[in-house]
């Protein structure tokens, strides 16, 4: 197994007598997007704080990329992207001139900025606006250009507190294809959101609360546990229902009853056999219609923080 | 208290050169939630301020309960509930001080403050932290208070820039059910970014470029995509999402967990989804047509 990019071994932090990280400890191997979730004021924002070497924690380990954190700060910071809530660009400088300023920090040569430049403006719709000053620009738009620069350098660890937060839908989109892009490329990458959905672009969610780790799973494992699974819908003509039935029931779905346009059933797992065989059936009878409802991130995650009953 | 009402045509706003609001028309003639949605720098935050008579505009015709918002907006913006994007209460004062702050600027009397003020902290389950200072509240009970704050002289127009904006998911919940409420009794504006929440209000307003791309009810919206959704469910959903990106009439695709999402343009969806089923390197064990949902929706506008 390959040494994991991100480790924090009872990572503490108390501010006066309240403990805002509670003995928290994560493993984030190399080239995952890993989700880390938690209501407003959870610790999260501090957690980041503390892995990327701002904040000294209390009591624990960290481990990024090979470095210890609260050993050696500075060095981490070298290694890793890091775009915050509040987006880092300087006011009163142009895009473009943040551009450079920070390409000056990271040490890029001119040639290689400049080939670098030009691909990140391209792919995040910059070009219009490079020689626009941020205070000037919708804050979609900055956010845009500080994922971008936090990507200038190429880094092996990417920090996205909230990227999505106040971004349209176009993109958000963008964003997640290029965070999926940057770790099929290895990168690992360790992002917060309040878009649920969003969940489901990540490998790996741990979810905090009150500092403490509640949930830490595959996205679709939380699903099993915090939801009543899969609601499979199957359209069937009447000539077809019989048919369709019979190999319905092969498959084992909890609940199986029919309905006015066909039958619906649960399964806690939609593993690949089921998946085949209803695409069999869609094969075999094509007047068949398959939903698949699965359960929205939201209701699994306020089933978490026990806002609302588990299963 | 006068009747929640908007009718705007022709609305403009320039900041310089720029134009941000390019001829406005808009009618909102009942007690409602209306989101206000479209890209970045379409001219949401804008038209919300409009309303809200905080900026000088340019009109043929601009009321807003019955104001015009190119004379004196006083009176107006006594009966206007205002939640900008940023917090903007006062940090230092605790959240009951900010709310008997807001009750002195409208001249409630001592008893309907206590009334109002007990009645919103309950509902905001803000009662516990009456004597925290509001900067050191978590973002979501910042949220709630500037909601609570907006409602406290009763205003029969709300309007909301993205109130829930990075909040989490239970008071995201509690702002929205309290706008709900809300909607009974007053007009309620609100621009968002998430999904679910332009799927529950009673009205969207589409803004692109400083004008109104699109208006209806959600469902009304939704159907007039001519765009067809996939989901491929399959063993590797991110290869399937990268390799249906690259054919034409593809109009997006993202890998979401067990699945790929994939919008395909209507016109060529037939051809389309035959080769979906047969990406190279990329099996798809499944192919499920779903309806187009608020996301294709938000997406196509804002390529329109």
């Amino acid at each position: 197994m390959s040494t994991p990019t991100i480790t924090t071994t009872g990572l503490t932090k108390r501010f006066g007598d309240f403990t805002a990280v509670d003995a928290l400890s994560i493993t984030v191997p190399p080239g995952v997007i890993f989700a880390f979730l938690g209501a407003n004021g959870s610790g999260k924002s501090t957690t980041i704080r503390m892995l990327i070497g701002l904040l000294r924690p209390t009591a624990g380990a960290i481990t990024v990329n090979g470095i210890d954190v609260i050993r050696e700060p500075r060095r981490v910071r070298d290694r890793i992207g890091y775009m915050g809530q509040k987006v880092s660009l300087y006011q009163g400088l142009t895009i473009r001139e943040n551009v450079e300023f920070y390409a000056g920090l990271y040490g890029l040569a001119p040639a290689a900025l400049t080939a670098r430049w030009s691909a990140l403006r391209e792919r995040f719709g910059l070009a219009q606006v490079e020689l626009e000053k941020p205070e000037s620009l919708p804050a979609g738009i900055r956010q845009r250009a500080g994922l971008a620069l936090a990507t200038l350098h190429q880094p092996p660890v990417l920090f996205l507190d909230e990227p999505t937060a106040g971004v349209d839908v176009e993109s958000r989109g963008l964003f997640w294809d290029v965070i999926q892009d940057e770790a099929a490329r290895g990168v690992t990458v360790f992002v917060t959101t309040h878009f649920l959905e969003e969940v489901d672009y990540c490998d790996w969610v741990s979810f905090i609360d009150a500092g403490k780790l509640v949930a830490d799973a595959t996205p679709e494992d939380l699903r099993h546990r915090f939801s009543l699974g899969y609601r499979i819908e199957v359209e069937l003509p009447a000539a077809a229902r019989e048919a369709g039935a019979r190999r319905l029931r092969g498959l084992g779905l909890a609940g199986l009853a029919s309905s006015d346009a066909g039958f619906t059933g649960r399964t806690a797992q939609l593993d690949g056999p089921t998946l085949a065989a209803l695409d069999a059936l869609a094969v075999d009878i094509p007047e068949a219609r398959i939903h698949i409802h699965q359960p929205p991130m939201t209701d699994v995650f306020r089933r978490v923080l026990g806002a609302e009953p588990s299963p | 208290m006068s009747e929640p009402r908007i009718r705007l045509r022709q609305l403009r706003k320039r900041f310089g050169a720029r134009v941000a609001l390019d001829g406005i028309d808009l009618d909102v003639d009942d007690r409602r939630v209306v989101g206000v949605v479209g890209p970045d720098g379409a001219g949401k935050t804008t038209l919300l301020r409009a309303l809200a008579g905080l900026l000088e505009i340019e009109a043929d015709q601009a009321l807003v309960l019955g104001h015009d918002l190119r004379g004196d907006v006083t009176a107006l913006k006594a009966a206007i509930g205002y939640v900008p994007q940023s917090f903007s209460l006062h940090r230092e004062l605790s959240v009951i001080e900010n709310l008997r702050f807001t009750a002195r600027l409208h001249r409630l009397s001592e008893a309907s403050f206590r009334r109002r003020a007990e009645a919103l902290l309950g509902r905001t389950l803000l009662t516990p932290f009456v004597d925290r200072v509001a900067g050191a509240l978590s973002g979501g009970m910042k949220q709630k208070l500037a909601v609570a704050n907006a409602l406290l002289p009763e205003p029969a127009l709300l309007v909301l820039d993205e109130p829930t904006a990075g909040v989490d998911v239970v008071a995201r919940g509690e702002i929205l059910a309290i706008l709900r409420e809300t909607a009974a009794r007053a007009l309620v504006v609100t621009s968002t970014s998430y999904l679910d929440e332009a799927a529950m209000v009673d009205d969207l307003v589409y803004l692109d470029h400083g004008r109104v791309v699109a208006s209806g009810t959600p469902e009304a919206l939704r159907q007039h995509v001519p765009r067809e959704v996939y989901r491929l469910w399959g063993p590797n959903a991110r290869a399937i999402a990268r390799t249906a990106r690259g054919l034409a009439g593809v109009a997006d695709a993202r890998a979401a967990g067990r699945f790929a999402r994939v919008e395909v343009e209507r016109a060529a969806a037939r051809d389309v989804a035959v080769r979906l089923r047969a990406l190279p390197g990329a099996p798809v064990t499944l192919l499920e047509h779903v309806a187009p949902d608020m996301e294709s929706m938000l997406r196509f506008y804002a390529s329109a």
